[in-house]
């Protein structure tokens, strides 16, 4: 079995050698037993996705032109998307033993055009993490070095695709969740722009920044993925009422782009120089095909990662109310009135990273410290949208590296939560304002670890931006 | 002199109203009061995770509809927020709500006390859900939740201190109701919980402009608790000030069973409930014309109806209070008035037996079987002196009833009880009368002139009620001499 990059090599196969769903979904199950040490999968569903691949080789049979768009496309999902009578457990303790009763709207959309999923993948706990250590499943290893981490935290995706055990995997994308361990892996990470898929059945962490995302070998999955999912749905408030393109063929840039990049970004402390050399080897590339890249201050990178942590730690401390010991998973066995029924559940239920981060939103929330925090964080986000506005009111894009290294040895940085959250410094601005951004694999370090370029476009750019990136990534 | 003389009561309301629509206020489930325990349920209600609010806008017009007829500013871009804490009952871990921008601001109700009008002043109104209900069983180590509350639509009513006696407060919960009943957005009804109210209780010498330090009594649920609740509390405050003693601002409950306000245990008083703008919830905003149609779809309202019934038609003060008390007699009167002139017999109709019928018959008012034109013609019947009054109420009203369809002339045949106002059968009937009891007769003529009713009832009898009274009376007079 040839190792397939796009879903579009996948239909060629079928129509021209014979290869069957069956064949395909048996092919990934190898391949998820064969990298069960990496840890990726927390639930694989190896007979259900069997049975629904004959499903879809039978309806290919009888008239191949009247499967659906994704005909062949094997996916798995992070632990963070719900599926119907699946369990969904954000990568926690707390969430023991649950089983979602719906499907998100994305799933839904994926299986109505012959989708299949063969598995949910691991994560970091309720998406918490840069590292994928934060598991209570413990954490996904990269395939590029099993000592290493895969970036987090929709790193049990990114390796899910790296490692070939799927074409596709989702993943969610709150600060860089998405695009950080695609760039660690070596794979496609597509954050598009805020509310353009809608939220129902996404766990929520950071709701004013979550986005559904995917990790795919090609910018083409990545945009047909896209397309099928985005729009409108009466299930979430906030999705976005603008008209759904067609990303599944956006079209190479048909004239010179102008791009900015941020001199302090490249500048900045923590940057590996083979992340910087990459960056500047990437501005060469596209300055030979006739794009201008200028330098641009940004001004304000500073204060990105402490903004980004009061604003989602405080939706954060909220959104994970409701996982109580009361209703749903996991409950302590020491519960005994209600007070000790939370108290104990959720001591045991989270980990030390969940709560660090409840405890600390529950303080920039708390009476006489709101607008000293809340308030002033609000202010920032801002000013870094109106910011980021005026630049792209002169350029089409902007770039960055996804991530500043490499991926880093596990326990490297777990020592140091304030360096951890660093790692999302240049992915957290498209979070900040809704902005769609994609990370593209752009060689390795002298280790041969990944290293990944990142696009950012203003809102809805994604036609664009996706034709911009097929044609640096080559598919 | 009682010291108690010397203090002035000062209350300030919060009154929450659940509203009456179909679905809850962020998800599809029914609304609807009661129901076996947890079966108005789904995974948004029930907090699941990757479960999002969905506003029903029915919520917003409706809260809009109460602040227009309250006179409040309308805020046209809305946004919520998030109250949080933790109970079992409250499955999110937060109450979706108003905190910056309530929907109405300002407004006033005009309340009658002692036949006096006086304006109590709104402060606002915002829209929130409510949460599921818990039920602590007596010698039982377990709690019972009910969530089928859990997320059905609530207005709660701000007022200004402007109350000052629990009369006050009787007549301003009263009023309320009947507002909402009237614009058909809630029910209204205490017993059900569907209107409860937490009162802000503080008291001042008589004469001082300065509020005292308030406590709030939380959950009155029926307008007997608030009463007793407040002389208990007013009393309290007033003795603490006497002794010496300082009110302290606090949360009070108050016990039914011993008629004691209670603090609140501090933990329960003492919460931080971090509030902050949802996020799953992007601003509505209210467009003028859309304001304008609600405005424009406004019936009656209580006041209005009153003035309407007494100035419009000339009902007596009573028929008015009567009929005006819930919206339906009162439209019920207005669309009966569109087949008659006699709008005081209607009145009386409509007080004295379609509204008992309906309520022994457990029907609504909206449902009673007999089209209003029969009911004019029943009317009509009496004043043309076709049927006595008595026939009409006892005999032919409940036969209406009964075979709605049929007309009111046919069913009075029918019953026998048209009245007879032929001389020749007249004269029969008295003829009889007179001869049956000739002693009365002779008592009649030599000046026992009360006897006149015995033979009216004598006459009756013999004719099944048939002849006409007055007919009767002027021949009988004749023939007694």
């Amino acid at each position: 079995m040839p190792r397939f990059s796009a879903l579009a090599e996948v239909r060629r196969a079928m129509s021209e050698e014979g290869l069957t769903c069956e064949q395909l979904v048996q092919y990934y199950l190898g391949q998820i037993e064969a990298t069960a040490s990496l840890n990726i999968y927390v639930e694989v569903y190896a007979a259900e996705a069997l049975q629904r691949a004959r499903e879809q080789d039978a309806l290919y049979q009888a008239d191949p032109s009247a499967v659906g768009r994704l005909h062949g496309m094997i996916l798995s999902h992070k632990d963070v998307i719900c599926y119907a009578g699946h369990g969904v457990q954000a990568g926690s303790r707390i969430l023991e033993g649950f089983k979602s009763l719906f499907s998100a709207t994305a799933v839904e959309r994926l299986l109505a055009e012959g989708a299949i999923f063969i598995g949910r993948v691991n994560c970091d706990e309720f998406a918490m993490g840069s590292s994928n250590e934060t598991s209570w499943f413990g954490p996904t290893r990269n395939a590029a070095d099993p000592g290493r981490v895969p970036g987090g935290s929709s790193g049990g995706s990114a390796v899910a695709v790296q490692a070939d055990t799927c074409l596709a995997s989702l993943g969610s994308d709150t600060g860089g969740s998405v695009r950080q361990p695609a760039s660690f892996c070596g794979v496609v990470g597509l954050k598009p722009t805020y509310a353009r898929i809608s939220r129902y059945g996404l766990l929520a962490y950071g709701s004013s920044f979550d986005q559904i995302g995917t990790l795919t070998h090609s910018v083409a999955d990545a945009g047909l993925l896209l397309e099928i999912m985005a729009g409108p749905d009466e299930y979430d408030a906030t999705v976005s009422h603008e008209p759904v393109e067609a990303y599944a063929d956006c079209p190479a840039p048909g004239k010179p782009l102008r791009l900015a990049y941020y001199p302090e970004a490249l500048e900045h402390p923590s940057i590996q120089p083979e992340v910087k050399a990459a960056a500047q080897g990437f501005m060469q590339q596209l300055e030979a095909a006739g794009h201008t890249v200028d330098p641009v201050a940004f001004g304000l990178l500073d204060y990105m990662i402490p903004a980004y942590y009061v604003l989602t730690t405080a939706e954060a401390s909220s959104n994970l109310s409701r996982y109580d010991g009361i209703r749903y998973g996991y409950r302590s066995a020491d519960a005994g009135d209600l007070l000790s029924t939370y108290k104990q559940s959720r001591a045991a239920g989270f980990g030390p990273e969940v709560k660090r981060r409840i405890m600390l939103g529950t303080f920039v929330l708390s009476a006489g410290y709101y607008d000293a925090y809340y308030t002033k964080a609000q202010r920032v986000r801002r000013l870094i949208k109106d910011r980021t506005d005026e630049i792209f009111a002169d350029y089409d894009f902007i770039l960055m590296p996804a991530a500043p290294t490499t991926a880093w040895p596990f326990g490297a940085k777990s020592e140091d939560p304030v360096e951890m959250y660093l790692a999302d410094i240049f992915t957290v601005q498209a979070n900040m304002v809704g902005a769609p951004a994609v990370c593209i694999p752009a060689g390795t370090d002298a280790a041969g670890l990944p290293i990944g370029m990142q696009l950012m476009g203003p809102k809805h750019s994604e036609a664009a931006l996706l034709g911009l990136a097929k044609a640096l990534h080559g598919q | 002199m009682m010291p108690y003389d010397q203090y002035e009561t000062v209350i300030g309301l919060e009154v929450h109203v659940q509203l009456n629509t179909q679905s809850k206020a962020f998800c599809g489930d029914s609304a609807a009061f009661g129901g076996a325990p947890n079966t108005h349920i789904s995974p948004i209600s029930l907090g699941h995770p990757g479960t999002l609010p969905r506003l029903n806008a029915r919520q917003v017009e409706y809260a809009a509809k109460l602040g227009l007829a309250l006179g409040s500013k309308i805020n046209m871009a809305n946004t919520f927020d998030r109250k949080n804490y933790f109970y079992a009952d409250l499955p999110k871990g937060y109450q979706i709500t108003q905190d910056r921008k309530p929907i109405c601001i300002g407004g006033q109700l005009n309340i009658l006390v002692d036949g006096a009008v006086k304006t109590i002043r709104l402060h606002h109104i915002h829209m929130e859900e409510d949460a599921g209900k818990s039920t602590h069983e007596e010698y039982s180590p377990y709690s019972l939740i009910d969530l089928n509350r859990a997320g059905v639509p609530l207005l709660e009513i701000v007022s200004e201190p402007d109350l000052r006696s629990a009369a006050e407060v009787d007549a301003f919960m009263s009023g309320m109701r009947q507002l909402v009943r009237y614009l058909g957005i809630s029910d209204g009804n205490m017993e059900e919980g569907s209107m409860r109210c937490d009162c802000n209780v503080s008291v001042r010498p008589k004469g001082s402009m300065a509020l005292g330090e308030r406590c709030e009594i939380k959950n009155l649920n029926s307008m007997r608790y608030a009463r007793r609740a407040i002389a208990y509390e007013v009393k309290r405050q007033v003795d603490l000030i006497e002794a010496g003693g300082r009110v302290q601002q606090q949360t009070l409950n108050f016990d039914p069973e011993t008629g004691v306000t209670a603090p609140l245990r501090d933990k329960e008083d003492a919460h931080d409930y971090r509030y902050f703008p949802e996020p799953d919830l992007p601003p509505v905003v209210i467009r003028e014309e859309q304001l304008r149609s609600w405005h424009q779809e406004m019936p009656l309202l209580p006041w209005q109806m009153r003035e309407r019934l007494s100035q419009d038609f000339g009902l007596p003060a009573y028929d008015v209070n009567l009929l005006s008390e819930d919206p339906a007699p009162a439209r019920f009167f207005e669309q009966l008035a569109a087949h008659t002139p006699v709008y005081k017999a209607a009145a009386n109709l409509i007080i004295n037996k379609v509204l008992p019928w309906c309520s022994e018959n457990g029907v609504p008012l909206e449902q009673f079987p007999c089209p209003h034109a029969h009911l004019a013609r029943l009317l009509h019947m009496i004043e043309e002196g076709l049927i006595s009054n008595t026939a009409a109420y006892q005999q032919l009203f409940p036969a209406m009833a009964e075979q709605p369809s049929t007309q009111p002339d046919e069913l009075a045949k029918a019953l026998n009880i048209l009245q007879n106002s032929d001389e020749g059968a007249l004269e029969a009937w008295i003829a009889q009368a007179i001869a049956n009891n000739p002693d009365e007769a002779e008592r009649y003529r030599k000046g026992k002139k009360a006897l006149i009713g015995f033979f009216m009832g004598e006459v009756m009898k013999i004719s099944r009620g048939k002849a006409d009274p007055k007919a009767t009376q002027a021949l009988l007079r004749q023939k007694l001499g």
